[in-house]
């Protein structure tokens, strides 16, 4: 894959409408991009039809990405992530909401890991380190492959609401770590 | 009333419905009620956006990369450029006919292009760089939407570009900067600042000239005051327009 700065530049004049750079952006990203599809979809064809689809749209938003701001090769994978989790929940619609009943002031931190959650450091890599390695673990399969609460509660073999409750508090958990 | 208990108690669900939102777990409805958020909600915004952050530089590592068979990008391209139904408008000179551009033409910009008119067929000079000697280049840009539109002619003989704003509706005090992209895929030059109102003509560096041709592009971007301070375009392109023979 090519350097960040790179596919920055590329996007920009992507966006001003340079079918060479668009060329060359396909050339160095999409085989990042194709493996999020893959990942995701765990289909063939279907992730070359997400692929496509994907392109267009950066074809179309390369004139709102802002190389001041964000990294050039997430804002690319956050659209790729975005269409083929699309698809996914398209495909098998979910009634997750149903039985949602967690109340946000459930969520503090468990007692037994509070006293884990002092140690310093705000990159994210460490705030995962911090968090229990299963729930750390399913914060990252629901990240990598698109994962809903009923999937991750299966494979850890946990109830849905028991799933539901680990993710938000990993999720709160990271926050603070991260803000701190 | 807002107990400031309540208020953080709002601020943790909100960091968290932006946090389940980038992680992917929710169900398709979810997901487009926390895009339209994402839409009218800033502070919600910069949630997500940080959210997004934090999880891809440390997750998308994960993904590893898979070629594409050959063939997809053909048909990407073939939908993209297919679809890009800009340069076509152009050429059947949709936009500079439509009604809603000339409605919103301020009376100073008709009467700048009209002694514009008069005064352009009195021009004269000798060739210089790659253009036809004598030869005229038009490019109208306008961005989604037509918040403010711009027409460029070149004189191929002078090497100047005669610029009209028209309708121009830029709020905060911040520069729109012209670009020349090349056709040949070379990186986009800048060819300076625009005027804030009126028409002006910004003269192209000499060794820029032979690449103002068919099949180039002028683009208009919004930067900080000033102009862009990488060199690089660094805001929105508000407007793009192909170069095409008078």
């Amino acid at each position: 894959m090519v350097s960040d700065r790179e596919i920055a530049e590329l996007i920009g004049r992507v966006g001003l409408r340079d079918r060479t750079a668009f060329t060359k952006l396909y050339s160095g990203v999409s085989p990042k991009l194709f493996a999020v599809c893959l990942r995701i979809l765990k289909d063939r064809a279907e992730s070359e039809d997400a692929l496509q689809e994907i392109f267009v749209r950066i074809w179309q938003r390369a004139d709102r990405f802002a190389p001041s701001g964000t990294s050039a090769a997430g804002w690319l994978v956050a659209i790729a992530r975005n269409h083929s989790i699309d698809r996914l929940r398209a495909r098998r619609p979910v009634t997750d909401a149903l039985e949602d009943r967690t109340d946000i002031a459930d969520l503090g931190p468990d007692p037994e890991e509070a006293s884990v959650m002092r140690g310093e450091g705000r990159r994210i890599d460490s705030c995962m380190q911090e968090l229990d390695p299963d729930r750390a673990g399913a914060v990252k399969s629901a990240y990598v492959e698109g994962l809903t609460y009923q999937e991750l509660a299966e494979r850890h073999g946990v109830p849905l609401n028991t799933m539901r409750t680990w993710l938000r508090r990993s999720l709160l958990k990271l926050r603070e770590c991260l803000d701190r | 009333m807002t107990t400031p208990d309540q208020s953080e108690n709002d601020r943790s669900r909100d960091q968290l419905l932006a946090g389940e939102y980038v992680l992917g777990v929710l169900p398709l409805d979810q997901r487009r009620r926390v895009e339209d958020r994402i839409v009218r909600d800033a502070a919600f915004a910069a949630m997500v956006m940080r959210w997004q952050d934090n999880l891809s530089s440390d997750l998308d590592a994960e993904y590893g990369e898979e070629r594409p068979p050959k063939g997809v990008y053909a048909r990407i391209e073939k939908r993209v450029f297919a679809q890009n139904g800009f340069g076509n408008e152009l050429a059947r000179g949709g936009w500079w006919n439509s009604l809603l551009l000339w409605r919103g033409l301020s009376f100073a910009s008709i009467a700048l292009l009209v002694t514009y008119a008069s005064l352009s067929t009195g021009w004269i000079g000798g060739p210089v760089g790659g253009s036809a000697p004598g030869k005229q280049l038009v490019a109208e840009m306008s961005g989604e939407g037509n918040a403010f539109g711009l027409r460029a002619r070149y004189d191929g003989a002078s090497g100047r570009l005669q610029l009209t704003p028209v309708a121009a509706t830029t709020a905060e005090r911040r520069s729109l900067e012209l670009w020349l992209v090349p056709g040949s895929g070379e990186e986009a030059i800048s060819l300076g600042i625009l005027p804030e109102s009126g028409s002006d003509t910004i003269e192209v560096p000499a060794g820029h000239r032979k690449r103002v041709e068919n099949g180039a592009s002028f683009a208009v971007s919004l930067e900080p005051l000033g102009g862009s301070p990488t060199g690089h375009r660094t805001g929105p392109v508000l407007a793009v327009g192909k170069i095409r023979d008078l």
